[in-house]
């Protein structure tokens, strides 16, 4: 009963956490220099009544919320207005109504935008942390089991290599590696595979994906092989390790029932970061291989001030990060009865 | 255990390298990479060029712009003028059909023209290209169009006026319509879009004029300009649009790839902007105006000065490695007959610079290298900016901080991110310098308004310059009919703002894009303009059998 008391109240802050952003989110843009009706156009014909009718489309004649005509340059104005008809109103009431909004310079409603996006960074990213959380997790246990040997330095020093490593960098160099290997040098697939069977689509993008998804692995598995060792090294050093020891239990059955659930819980913290971040992308990776993400469209929409993307965009980012640091939360406590969900 | 890991993934990746890629690699298909991709295929909306590079392909329109500059006649067979010059009747050919198969008539043509000019939210098509246009009427198969005033360029009015198909049209939304089916009846056909990644066009082969002999043209978004080298090099990509000038060397040797260099088919200019509006002209704070610009820059002296201690060759050479050609004023030297070659520009000379500057009584009186006001109140030191995505303005200003320091100039030098700047350029003129550019319309009028007293508080002119005998001339321009008489007005704007060292324009830049040699041949490379993914290529290329 507690439990499930603690539990609502943890989900309670997390929506109120939400609510935070959407409101932030809102002024955060329009506190930016720049006006989305001129930017990214350099063109002398563009007259001020095609400017104000830009304004006009994207709403951004009405006053940003009452008393206040625009943010930059700050421009109060009246407060008698009906607050019905203020951008803040009209973007909080369309969002209420599950409404993201179109797109100022793409011209598509924004929810088919992130939706595209945020699936093919999910692709990319999930894949890459997948395999680098299960490969670091296995140099972590290997690198702690056999602690102060030349495996382990090997083990530490190659991942704090390949940790440190500049994305692009490693990046850069599995792309022209890739290509002159056959691999597909930008993209997700290949133009025109849309019409084939299921199963080539896939290999199709498959094979797009390798490049990214290896270099994403390569650097993320360094770290978690790094945590995940010193985590497990911690725990060995237990008095009940040496218990088990004695007892003449296997390695194999000291790590799977007396170490790793305890050594886990450091990890769970970094991968539940990280989850948070996946829907970022990893702007890096994505532009040297030209990957359609999430990230891209962010910097893009930046570039151009277009409001209703980028609102969109971070709201997506922070629900995320916010639900996958409950889920870390939630999860200790089972792994670690000690904590408490409250 | 790593090693066994790492096997598997390359292992992994020869077995996905050896299937799949079957269509990348079947005949006869065009792949173009390019560092973009269309914002919206909605003609009404679209600004980037990239959209404008598929409309070209997929639509037609009344003229067609050629690589020489020169206009010719598409849809229509024949085209009268009435004597006033007001009236256009064009006469549209017969047995145009739309990609659904429908027939193309007059009727579309009117339709599209009214639809651009009577939808306020296409603002850049009626503000650039129909405010002269008082009706458009189809009778029979002709086009009568009627302005409100005689223009000299009618041709580059409509050339990007693109044709759109009235029965599909007149039931969109004609905002919120994606037209990512795109009917047109144009030498391509959308076959497959995918934003920020790919568009596919397959062959018209029953196009009126040019049916193409390729298959289909592919174009393919690189966000990585260094992957869209290497994608040339290894020939995932048959041409490539744009590549880093540092990228050039390397190509040229590179087998079955061929560079090529010249002007763009939309000819840009590079500026270095001086703030020289004066208390008068400032824009009103309603309009947006804050003119804090250095009172020194508003003496042509001080501009005469630095534009002699600007060494241009030096700046086309360490910036674009030479591929560009010294600047003279807004109208580069790919607008061809618009260009004024008897323009003199000011010789690089660092003592002659000093001398003016000396002459005119801004002298360093406090020793401390850097000239002063010749009040003694202010030394001339001024706020450099520019475009934070710029990659060329950097290694510029560097070098001009050096050119300048040498008679006695100081700068500040920010980038600033380019929204910001435009809030900081126009018509805020809160600024000293900025590095900034322009593309540039076939028509020389769009870029020569940058320069009128009018564009001041709209936020075109940059400078805040102001000049009622340039203003005149520019009203003149517009309106003369006859070819010569408006290219010797246009000739004498330039004159004027050259003297009055209204910039100093750095360079003109080069286009360079490459092709391979060893799939495709027929590609137009020795026009005035370089533009391989422009139709007079896409259109008559081959494969090589």
């Amino acid at each position: 009963m507690n439990r499930t008391r603690a539990l609502l109240k943890k989900i309670a802050w997390s929506a109120f956490t939400v609510l935070f952003v959407i409101i932030l989110n809102f002024f955060l843009f329009r506190i930016l220099p720049g006006d989305p009706a001129r930017a990214g156009i350099r063109d002398p014909r563009l007259k001020k009544e095609a400017v104000e009718m830009l304004r006009v489309r994207f709403g951004l004649d009405k006053p940003v919320i009452n008393c206040f005509e625009s943010l930059n340059p700050i421009k109060v104005g009246s407060c008698a207005v009906n607050p019905l008809d203020t951008q803040f109103f009209i973007y909080t009431r369309n969002l209420f109504q599950g409404e993201l909004g179109i797109s100022y310079h793409t011209n598509r409603p924004v929810a088919d935008i992130l939706a595209e996006r945020l699936w093919n960074t999910v692709l990319l990213i999930g894949a890459g942390q997948i395999l680098s959380i299960i490969i670091g997790v296995v140099f972590g246990i290997f690198a702690a089991w056999k602690a102060r040997t030349s495996v382990d330095y090997s083990a530490v020093i190659a991942s704090l290599l390949v940790w440190s490593l500049p994305t692009f960098w490693l990046a850069i160099l599995l792309l022209f590696w890739g290509s002159n290997n056959g691999l597909p040098l930008a993209g997700k697939s290949t133009p025109g595979s849309s019409s084939l069977p299921l199963i080539q689509q896939w290999v199709d993008i498959a094979r797009h994906m390798l490049l990214p998804t290896l270099t994403y692995t390569i650097v993320y598995m360094g770290e978690y092989t790094l945590i995940m060792r010193s985590s497990l090294m911690d725990v060995l050093s237990e008095d009940y390790i040496l218990t088990a020891k004695a007892k003449g239990l296997s390695t194999f059955q000291i790590l799977k029932d007396h170490a790793l659930k305890n050594a886990m819980l450091p990890l769970v913290t970094v991968i539940a970061i990280n989850l948070g971040f996946t829907v970022a992308g990893a702007i890096q990776i994505e532009a040297v291989f030209s990957w359609p993400g999430l990230g891209g469209a962010i910097v893009e929409a930046l570039g151009r001030r277009d409001f209703p993307v980028l609102q969109g965009a971070f709201l997506l980012i922070a629900v995320t990060v916010i639900f996958a640091n409950l889920l870390a939360d939630l999860t200790y406590s089972y792994l670690d009865p000690r904590v408490k969900v409250d | 255990m790593k090693h066994k890991v790492l096997y598997v993934l390359v292992l992994a990746s020869l077995i996905l390298a050896a299937c799949g890629g079957a269509p990348a690699n079947a005949p006869s298909v065009v792949h173009v990479g390019w560092a973009g991709s269309p914002d919206t295929l909605n003609p009404g909306l679209a600004i980037l060029t990239e959209a404008y590079t598929i409309f070209e392909l997929v639509y037609d329109s009344m003229y067609d712009l050629n690589l020489d500059g020169s206009f010719s006649l598409s849809l229509a067979e024949s085209v009268e003028r009435s004597e006033d010059g007001l009236v256009y009747t064009y006469k549209i050919k017969d047995g145009i059909k739309w990609h659904d198969g429908k027939p193309l008539t007059a009727e579309d043509i009117a339709f599209s023209y009214n639809l651009y000019k009577d939808t306020p939210e296409y603002p850049y098509l009626n503000g650039y290209y129909t405010p002269y246009f008082s009706s458009v009427e189809a009778v029979g198969n002709e086009v009568i169009l009627t302005l409100t005033e005689a223009i000299p360029n009618i041709e580059s009015q409509l050339v990007f006026l693109y044709i759109l198909p009235k029965h599909i049209w007149e039931n969109e939304n004609k905002i919120e319509f994606e037209n990512t089916a795109m009917i047109g009846s144009g030498p391509f056909k959308m076959a497959e879009y995918v934003q920020n990644e790919f568009v596919r066009l397959a062959a018209n082969k029953e196009h009126f004029a040019t049916p193409p002999k390729v298959a289909e043209v592919i174009f393919q978004t690189f966000e990585n300009q260094d992957a869209l080298v290497q994608a040339i090099k290894t020939g995932q990509m048959d041409m490539i649009t744009e590549m880093p000038s540092t990228a050039v060397a390397s190509l040229k040797t590179a087998e079955n790839v061929e560079v090529v260099v010249g002007a763009p088919f939309a000819p840009g200019v590079s500026d270095i902007i001086f703030n020289q509006t004066e208390e008068e002209n400032c824009p009103t704070p309603e309009e947006g105006g804050i003119c804090t610009g250095h009172p020194a820059l508003r003496d042509r002296n001080v501009r005469l000065a630095m534009s002699h201690a600007t060494d241009k060759q030096k700046l086309i050479d360490v910036v674009l490695l030479g591929l560009g050609a010294p600047g003279l004023t807004l109208i580069p030297n790919g607008l061809g007959v618009w260009y004024n070659n008897s323009l003199k520009d000011y010789e690089f000379d660092v003592a002659k610079a000093n001398q003016i500057l000396d002459d005119a009584g801004y002298l360093d009186t406090d020793g401390d290298k850097i000239r002063e006001l010749p009040d003694g109140s202010r030394p001339l030191t001024f706020r450099l900016n520019w475009p934070s995505d710029s990659i060329t303005a950097p290694r510029m200003a560097e070098l001009l901080s050096e050119m300048w320091g040498a008679i006695g100039i100081s700068l500040e030098m920010q980038a600033v991110d380019p929204d910001a700047l435009t809030s900081q350029c126009c018509p805020a003129f809160d600024f000293d310098i900025m590095l900034w550019g322009w593309a540039s319309d076939p028509d020389p009028s769009a870029l020569l308004y940058v320069y009128t007293s009018e564009a001041v508080p709209t936020g075109s002119s940059e400078t805040g310059y102001s000049n009622p005998a340039y203003d005149d001339l520019y009203a003149k321009q517009q309106t003369e009919l006859d070819f010569e008489a408006r290219k010797a007005i246009v000739w004498e704007m330039q004159k004027i703002v050259h003297d009055d060292v209204v910039y100093i324009i750095p360079y003109y830049e080069q286009a360079t894009q490459a092709y391979r040699t060893d799939r495709f041949t027929g590609w137009i490379v020795n026009q005035a303009k370089v533009e391989l993914s422009d139709t007079s290529s896409l259109v008559f290329i081959e494969p090589i059998k």
